[in-house]
C-alpha cells in the first residue's frame, strides 16, 4: 500500500500521477510496453478483429461515394464538396470518428474480462503492477487495437482519393490533420470508457452494451454552437460539420438554419451542387481540448484504479463452496454401476430445447427480467406503431448477451466435446439452440402479437416472427463464422441504432409498412443465414 | 466389443502430425494410454470419441467405420475428455439431464440413474447448486458422472484423475474395474500410478506414434535386469543423467540414492525388481 502523504507536503493528483509515470519511466516502462505488446497481438491475432478489419473498411469503402452512386454520406442541404483532399480526408475522418467509435467499443470491451476468462488475471493480481499501470496498458492496448483500424481506413481514404480523382492535388497535410485531431482523440476516449464500463460494470456485459447505447447516442445528438461546445464533442466531428455548414451558407447565401445531413442516404438521386471545401484551421481552444481529454482519460484511470477488484471476484464464492464440499464428505457411498437402472432411448428434442431455454432465461442477471417485463408491458400499452418501431427493437435488443453466444457458448464454456460427441450434434443441439431463441424473442413481443391478433392483422404477427427468426440465425450464423460474440454484438448493435433512426432498409420485424418483396427479401436472408450457420457447423463438427 | 485402429493419422500441416500412422485393436477390458504431454494421446482420443476426423486411417467399432459412421459410436460413448467446462448456470441435475438429452436418452428410470451417480460420486448434496460453485474436483466429478450416464459400451478417460483428492481416486479406481467387466475402458494418463494397479493392457505413446503395446508383464519384461539403484554425491548426478535413464533420486546425506535403467550398470550398484514406471520411463527417453 503506497501512502501519499508528507508531514511537509501533501501532494496533488496529478503530481501522484507524474510520480507514478515517473516510476515507469525509470523501472517499468518496459514492463508497461511489454503488456500492451502482448495484449495487443493477442487481440488482433483474433478472428473477431479479422472481420471487424474487413468489414470497416468495406463501411469505409462507402464513407465517399462513387460519383455515379445513388447514396451521399455528408451532404450540407443539396450542397456535396468537390472531391478534392480535404473532401476526401475531413469526411472519412468525421464518418471513421463516429463509426468506429460505436463499434470500436464492442469490440474492446471485454480486454479484463479476457483476462479473467483465461485465468491470466490472477497471474497479474500476483506480480508487483499497480492498477493504475494495469488499466492504463489496458487503455493502451484498446487504443492501439482501434488506431490499427483507423489507420486501415486512413490508407482506404488515399486510395479512394486517387481512384475518384477529379484533378485536385493530393495533400497528405489534409488527410493526417483531421485524423490527428478528430479521430485519434476520439479513439482514446473510447478506449477509457471501454476500461471504465468493465471496471464498474465488469459482470453485467448487458449493462456495457446497453450503457454504451445510450451514451453513444446521447452524445451524438448533442449539438454544440459555440468554441467552448465544440472542445466538449468528444467525437471532435461537431465543428468540422459546422464549418462545412457555414461555407455552404456563405455560398448559397441563406443565413437560416440549412438542413445537414450525415448518415447514409439510400436513393438520394437528387441533383447535388458542388463546393469547394478547403479544409479548415481548427481554434487553439479545439486543439487544446484533444489533449485535455486525453489527459481526463489517464486522470479517470487514475481514479478508478481504485476500485478495480484486481480480480478477487469469487473469494465470497469458494469459501461458501468449501464449506459446502466439507459437509458432504461424509456422505459418501459406494457406486455400484450393475445396479444402476439402464436409461431407455430418447431422441425427443424437447429436453434439449426446455435446457437451450433455460440456459437463455438464466443467462445475466435477474433484475434484468424486470426491465424485460417493462418492455413488454411499454408493448402492451404504447401506440401500437410505437410498440412495434420502438419498443420492440431495443427490447430484443435487450438480449444481445443471451444471444451472441447462442452457438458458441458449447466453445466459451468448453463444453463442446460433450456437444459434438453426442448423439446427431448437429440436427438436434442446433435446432433446439434456434428453437429456443426464437421462442424466447417472440415471447417477449406477446403483448404486441396479441394487439395484432385483436387487429386480426396476421401480415404483422408474421413478420415479427421472422424478425426472432432472422435475428436468431444472424446470431447462429456470426456466431458459428467468427467463433465468437462480438460481431453479432457489433452487428445487432448497428441494425438496432439504425432501426431506431428509422432507416427502413433494416426494418427486419415489419416495424414500417413495406411492399410484399419485403418479406420475400427476408425470406431469402433467413435462408442464406440458415445454409451459412448449417455449412460452418458442419464444418466445426469434422474439423 | 473390438475397437480397431487401422494406420490413422491427425495431420496439422505438411510435417506436423499429432498422431502419426497409429494402429491398434483393442478389445473388452482396461487400456492404459500412457505418454509424455505433447505425446499425442489426447488427439487419438479425441479421434475415436469422434470430435475430431482422422486425416487418414479407419477407426470401426464392431467392424463399423466410425469416421464415416460417428453416430454409431456416439450412441455407446461415455467420454470424458482431459480439459473440460460446464454450464455454470446449471445444476448438477439440470446439466446431466441436459447431457442425457444431447446423448439422446430419457424414460423413467434416467433420474434414478442420475440421482444414483450423483451419490456414488459424493455430488448428491450440492446437486442443486450452479456448477459455476462447485470446485475443481467436483467439476471432475460432475465430467464422470456424464460419462456414465447413457450405460455405455466403450469409456474413454482423458486424464480423468486431475483434481480428484487421494481417496477420490482410489473410488475412481474401484469404479473402473467394475466398468471393465462389461465394457471397453480406455484410460489416459502421464501418471503411471493411475495406470499399473487397473490396467490389464498397456499403450505407450510419444510424438504421435506408438511405441510400446501389450499387457503390463510384457512391458516390464522389456526393462527387467536393467533397473539399478547406487549411491552418488550430489554433484555429479547431472553428469549421471547425461549418461543413463533416471527413474527417481532420494536424498540421504549429502548423497543421493539414484534408482536408474542401464545395459552397464555402474559399480557398487544393486539391481532391482523392475516396474512399470521403469518401462514407461525406458520406452519414452530411449525411443
Amino acid at each position: 500500500m503506497r501512502i501519499y502523504t508528507s508531514p511537509k507536503h501533501i501532494k496533488t493528483l496529478p503530481e501522484i500521477i507524474l510520480e507514478d509515470l515517473k516510476t515507469i519511466k525509470n523501472h517499468s516502462m518496459d514492463l508497461l510496453l511489454t503488456i500492451i505488446k502482448s495484449d495487443y497481438l493477442q487481440r488482433t491475432r483474433s478472428y473477431a478483429f479479422l472481420i471487424t478489419l474487413c468489414v470497416s473498411l468495406a463501411i469505409a469503402y462507402t464513407f465517399v461515394p462513387e460519383p455515379n452512386a445513388n447514396y451521399s454520406t455528408i451532404r450540407i442541404a443539396d450542397h456535396v464538396g468537390y472531391y478534392n483532399s480535404a473532401w476526401f480526408g475531413y469526411v472519412t475522418a468525421i464518418l471513421t470518428s463516429i463509426f468506429l467509435s460505436l463499434i470500436g467499443f464492442y469490440l474492446i470491451n471485454n480486454s479484463i474480462k479476457n483476462d479473467i476468462h483465461t485465468k491470466i488475471g490472477h497471474i497479474v493480481a500476483s506480480t508487483p503492477i499497480s492498477n493504475f499501470i494495469y488499466l492504463l496498458s489496458k487503455v493502451l492496448s484498446n487504443f492501439l487495437v482501434l488506431f490499427t483500424i483507423a489507420a486501415m481506413v486512413f490508407i482506404m481514404s488515399i486510395l479512394l482519393f486517387i481512384l475518384y480523382n477529379d484533378g485536385y492535388p493530393f495533400e497528405l497535410n489534409q488527410f493526417v490533420k483531421p485524423y490527428v485531431l478528430i479521430v485519434l482523440p476520439a479513439l482514446f476516449v473510447i478506449a477509457v470508457i471501454a476500461i471504465v464500463f468493465e471496471v464498474f460494470f465488469g459482470k453485467y456485459s448487458v449493462l456495457q452494451n446497453i450503457g454504451f447505447f445510450f451514451l453513444f447516442s446521447g452524445l451524438l445528438v448533442m449539438t454544440p454552437k459555440t468554441e467552448m461546445q465544440f472542445s466538449m464533442d468528444i467525437f471532435g466531428s461537431s465543428i468540422v460539420m459546422h464549418e462545412l455548414e457555414q461555407t455552404v451558407r456563405k455560398i448559397s447565401n441563406t443565413p437560416e438554419n440549412t438542413d445537414l445531413s450525415i448518415g447514409y442516404v439510400l436513393g438520394n438521386v437528387k441533383q447535388t451542387h458542388s463546393f469547394e471545401f478547403k479544409g479548415m484551421e481548427f481554434p487553439t481552444i479545439f486543439l487544446l481540448s484533444r489533449f485535455i481529454w486525453i489527459i481526463i482519460g489517464i486522470l479517470v484511470i487514475y481514479l478508478i484504479s481504485h476500485f478495480f477488484h484486481r480480480f478477487r471476484l469469487k473469494e465470497r464464492i469458494s469459501l461458501r463452496k468449501h464449506s459446502v464440499e466439507i459437509r458432504k464428505e461424509a456422505v459418501s457411498k459406494e457406486l455400484l454401476l450393475n445396479k444402476l437402472p439402464t436409461p431407455e432411448i430418447n431422441y425427443s428434442i424437447f429436453p434439449l430445447v426446455k435446457t437451450e431455454f433455460l440456459l437463455l432465461f438464466r443467462k445475466g442477471k435477474k433484475w434484468l427480467w424486470i426491465v424485460n417485463v417493462l418492455g413488454m408491458l411499454l408493448l402492451a400499452v404504447l401506440p401500437i406503431e410505437k410498440a412495434h418501431q420502438l419498443v420492440l427493437p431495443i427490447l430484443w435488443f435487450l438480449q444481445v448477451s443471451r444471444l451472441s453466444d447462442l452457438t458458441t457458448k458449447e466453445f466459451l464454456n468448453n463444453v463442446h466435446y460433450f456437444a459434438f460427441s453426442a448423439y446427431k450434434p448437429m440436427s438436434r443441439l442446433l435446432f433446439s439452440q434456434l428453437l429456443a431463441a426464437i421462442s424466447l424473442l417472440f415471447l417477449l413481443a406477446v403483448p404486441l402479437v396479441v394487439r395484432y391478433a385483436i387487429r386480426v392483422d396476421f401480415y404483422a404477427i408474421f413478420s415479427i416472427y421472422l424478425g426472432s427468426v432472422f435475428i436468431v440465425l444472424l446470431a447462429c450464423a456470426l456466431g458459428i463464422l467468427s467463433k465468437g460474440k462480438k460481431l453479432f454484438e457489433v452487428f445487432f448493435f448497428m441494425i438496432t441504432y439504425a432501426v431506431i433512426n428509422g432507416i427502413p432498409f433494416v426494418d427486419y420485424f415489419g416495424g414500417n409498412s413495406h411492399d410484399s418483396m419485403y418479406l420475400v427479401y427476408l425470406f431469402i436472408l433467413i435462408f442464406v443465414l440458415g445454409c451459412i450457420s448449417v455449412y460452418m457447423r458442419r464444418h466445426q463438427l469434422s474439423e | 466389443m473390438l475397437l480397431d485402429i487401422q494406420n490413422v493419422s491427425k495431420r496439422y500441416n505438411k510435417n506436423n502430425y499429432g498422431v502419426k500412422d497409429f494402429s491398434m485393436t483393442i478389445e473388452k477390458g482396461i487400456l492404459g494410454l500412457l505418454g509424455p504431454n505433447g505425446a499425442g494421446k489426447s488427439t487419438l482420443l479425441k479421434m475415436i470419441a469422434t470430435v475430431s476426423t482422422p486425416s487418414n486411417g479407419i477407426i470401426s467399432l464392431n467392424k463399423n467405420n466410425i469416421v464415416k459412421d460417428a453416430n454409431y459410436m456416439r450412441k455407446q460413448l461415455g467420454f470424458l475428455p482431459q480439459d473440460f467446462g460446464v454450464y455454470p448456470n446449471l445444476n448438477a441435475y439440470e446439466f446431466l439431464n441436459y447431457m442425457a438429452a444431447l446423448k439422446g436418452i430419457g424414460g423413467n428410470k434416467l433420474s434414478t440413474r442420475i440421482a444414483q451417480l450423483l451419490e456414488g460420486l459424493n455430488l448428491l448434496s450440492v446437486a442443486k447448486k450452479r456448477i459455476g460453485s462447485y470446485s475443481g474436483g467436483m467439476k471432475q466429478r460432475v465430467g464422470i458422472a456424464q460419462a456414465l450416464l447413457n450405460h455405455p459400451k466403450i469409456v474413454i478417460f482423458d486424464e480423468p484423475t486431475v483434481g480428484l483428492d487421494p481417496e477420490e481416486r482410489v473410488r475412481f479406481r474401484n469404479l473402473i474395474s467394475d466398468l471393465a467387466n462389461e465394457c471397453i475402458v480406455i484410460l489416459s494418463s502421464h501418471i503411471v500410478s493411475d495406470i499399473d494397479t487397473i490396467a490389464d493392457t498397456v499403450a505407450i505413446m510419444k510424438n504421435g506414434t506408438l511405441i510400446s503395446y501389450g499387457n503390463q508383464e510384457d512391458s516390464i519384461q522389456k526393462v527387467k535386469g536393467k533397473v539399478f539403484e547406487t549411491t552418488i554425491e550430489k554433484e555429479v548426478l547431472s553428469d549421471f543423467k547425461n549418461q543413463h535413464v533416471v527413474v527417481s533420486t532420494t536424498r540421504t546425506g549429502n548423497s543421493l540414492i539414484v534408482r536408474y535403467i542401464t545395459d552397464i550398470p555402474v559399480k557398487n550398484s544393486i539391481e532391482k525388481e523392475a516396474n512399470l514406471e521403469d518401462a514407461y520411463l525406458y520406452f519414452t527417453k530411449t525411443h
